[in-house]
């Protein structure tokens, strides 16, 4: 019983102390080799990096829902750039334009439906088709960025609003609006994954669809409900990324989804379905920001990040591996 | 004191007698460019930029590369304002999503210089200067190199010539094909711009077009390019139509494609633009400006006309 919670400490605040890792391995190696006067643990640097991890990590809480069900999305690049397009696009038309300033939410607006609607499609076809996911995702992010080119061919779409600017600006207690539309979707998720039936049936899912079905959980409008919830997370991301840069290249959040995946990976949660946690999402997303961040710090070269989350990936699904491994040959015993 | 309090004094203790009286005064730089993998102009223009900084002792740089992401160039924009970085020089992988993180950087006080290619006019006022190629005087210098070969052949007052421009929208497209079409007029009125179409700087988009072109007009004496991988790709549909001797190619940005089609005696013209003459012009501009100097906002590096004539005396260029 006491080893249980052990390993569960081990497993779940592996992230933790990853980060904790970092965190002291860049302040002290930034003393040697920042250019930099600044501490890197300055507070308002970390706060930075909240603000930072807030496109990819508001997409890799949706991605943890959808990876909880056993599914995958492979879509959320795309549908963060069309979200962004249709935000941008509609600040130009005619009767938006006479609004003024008053058609920001609706922009706003115009995003999240795009976003629930794209994701609304993967969900109906991976509901009615029983294709898996991967393949069905695989094809709407091919497809939905073909829609991203066709908006507008290979130009930027551009629309800056010094209001809106300002919002995704605005800060409180030194809080930078994408950071705490971050931060509030990690509260919100995390409270329907812990306390609410939806949250409990996820789990239950992902662990054993049959017995699931058993159980008279309808299967099919719970995978629905969730793709939409991850296609509004990826246009909510493309709100809080764009209101505050204004101009969406057409191939822009390419590679978001495996970043999500990453993150959400790094944070424990299972590719089979069945177990994760949000929380540990959001320490998978600080941690691939810190490693961007801290090695930038360092003077480090781009390139090398890449290797370095790379290599922790697999060390960390090797850890998760013998963990696991141990607990079956427990179970013998 | 703390422990890092005394670690970074003996640090600084440690380089102050290492670097002398240099290190006292020396200003940090940062740079965050476009793309550096993505083509050899832009990995020489990052081997150039350290080599020029490693050269002057009172520089120090801090080089990120935001591998063609917006989000993770304004991450990078905000982490140099963060590391309080005596100037910033930005290469933009967007000229417009910058801009907002450009005016923080303006707001820090902290000096913006913009590199290769300018940002969107929005963002002008929170940018000290923009350091690169004048692009209307390369498709000036175009026009001209187009006129003397005319001029040599005697065919200045007939010549009809067709335009391939690059991607539509584009800032440099725009001011190269405007650089040739004011300048052309100017010396070579009798020559005829017959048509213009886009090849979106692609090598077989151009050439769709020149093929086009080549079925449409029996006569054509000259084309002006864009950029030389487009020319490249006029001068493979005129070759499979066998009409490349009879017309004067002339190109911008000189591309090793293009370099060699001159040194077959294929290709006539183009204009020479170095990528490491761009890294040093940047960091130069970002020195000039923090050293209090009135820098002009547009301080554009020369870029010399280069053709079959002149060549001998450029290296092939590297991209």
């Amino acid at each position: 019983m006491q080893n249980d919670t052990v390993k569960k400490l081990v497993k779940n605040g592996a992230i933790w102390a990853f980060i904790v890792f970092q965190l002291v391995f860049f302040e002290v190696a930034g003393q040697w080799w920042s250019l930099s006067d600044s501490a890197f643990m300055d507070a308002d640097n970390m706060l930075l990096l909240l603000k930072q991890s807030a496109p990819i990590g508001i997409i890799a809480i949706g991605m943890t829902v959808v990876m909880i069900n056993g599914n995958i999305d492979l879509s959320v690049g795309a549908t963060y750039a069309l979200a962004g397009i249709v935000m941008l696009d509609s600040m130009n038309w005619p009767f938006m334009e006479a609004m003024g300033d008053a058609a920001i939410p609706l922009a706003w607006l115009f995003a999240l439906v795009t976003g629930c609607v794209l994701g609304l499609i993967n969900g109906v076809v991976v509901w009615k088709t029983g294709v898996d996911a991967f393949i069905v995702t695989l094809g709407a992010m091919l497809g939905y960025r073909g829609l991203v080119f066709m908006y507008n061919g290979e130009n930027p779409t551009y629309h800056l609003n010094w209001t809106m600017v300002d919002i995704a600006e605005a800060d409180i207690l030194g809080l930078q609006t994408p950071a705490i539309v971050f931060l509030a979707v990690v509260l919100i998720v995390w409270l329907v994954m812990t306390r609410t039936v939806h949250g409990r049936n996820a789990y239950a899912i992902g662990d054993n669809r049959e017995a699931a079905v058993n159980a008279g959980i309808r299967v099919g409008p719970h995978f629905v409900l969730n793709f939409v919830l991850i296609g509004f997370l990826a246009a909510l991301s493309a709100v809080a990324f764009y209101s505050g840069s204004g101009s969406v290249n057409p191939n822009d959040g390419m590679l978001f989804e495996l970043w999500a995946i990453t993150a959400v990976v790094l944070g424990g949660t299972k590719l089979t379905g069945g177990r994760g946690s949000i929380i540990g999402t959001l320490g998978g997303v600080i941690a691939i920001q810190l490693l961007r961040k801290g090695l930038g710090h360092i003077g480090a070269d781009t390139e090398t990040v890449n290797l370095v989350i790379g290599t922790i990936l697999i060390a960390v699904l090797f850890l998760d591996r013998q963990l696991n491994r141990k607990g079956a040959e427990e179970l013998k015993v | 004191m703390t422990y890092s309090t005394k670690l970074s004094l003996a640090c600084t203790t440690a380089l102050i007698a290492l670097g002398g009286a240099a290190a006292a005064q020396s200003v940090t730089i940062g740079i965050t460019q476009n793309n550096v993998g993505v083509d050899s102009y832009q990995t020489t223009y990052e081997q150039a930029f350290i080599a020029a900084a490693e050269q002057n002792p009172d520089v120090e740089v801090v080089v990120l590369d935001a591998g063609g992401d917006v989000a993770r160039q304004i991450a990078q924009i905000q982490d140099l304002i963060q590391q309080e970085v005596d100037a910033m020089i930005i290469w933009p992988t967007n000229g417009q999503a910058v801009i907002p993180a450009v005016r923080e950087a303006y707001q820090a006080g902290i000096p913006v210089i913009i590199t290769n290619s300018n940002i969107a006019e929005d963002g002008f006022e929170f940018v000290r200067s923009f350091s690169g190629p004048d692009n209307i005087t390369q498709g000036a210098r175009s026009a001209e190199i187009m006129c003397e070969r005319f001029t040599e052949m005697g065919i200045q007052d007939e010549a009809r010539i067709v335009q391939i421009t690059g991607q539509p929208g584009y800032t440099t497209a725009i001011e190269r094909a405007e650089g040739f079409e004011q300048r052309l007029p100017e010396v070579c009125p009798n020559v005829t711009l017959v048509e213009s179409q886009p090849g979106n700087w692609n090598r077989e988009d151009s050439q769709r077009v020149m093929e086009a072109f080549l079925v449409q007009y029996d006569d054509i004496d000259g084309v002006y390019s864009g950029d030389d991988n487009m020319g490249v790709g006029a001068l493979n549909a005129a070759l499979a139509a066998g009409r490349a001797d009879e017309i004067v190619f002339v190109g911008a940005t000189n591309f090793a494609v293009g370099y060699d089609a001159m040194e077959r005696g294929e290709y006539w013209g183009s204009i020479y633009q170095s990528p490491v003459d761009d890294a040093e012009a940047a960091l130069q501009t970002a020195l000039d400006v923090l050293a209090g100097e009135d820098v002009p906002f547009f301080n554009y590096f020369d870029t010399p006309k280069i053709t079959q004539d002149n060549m001998s005396e450029f290296d092939r260029p590297v991209f």
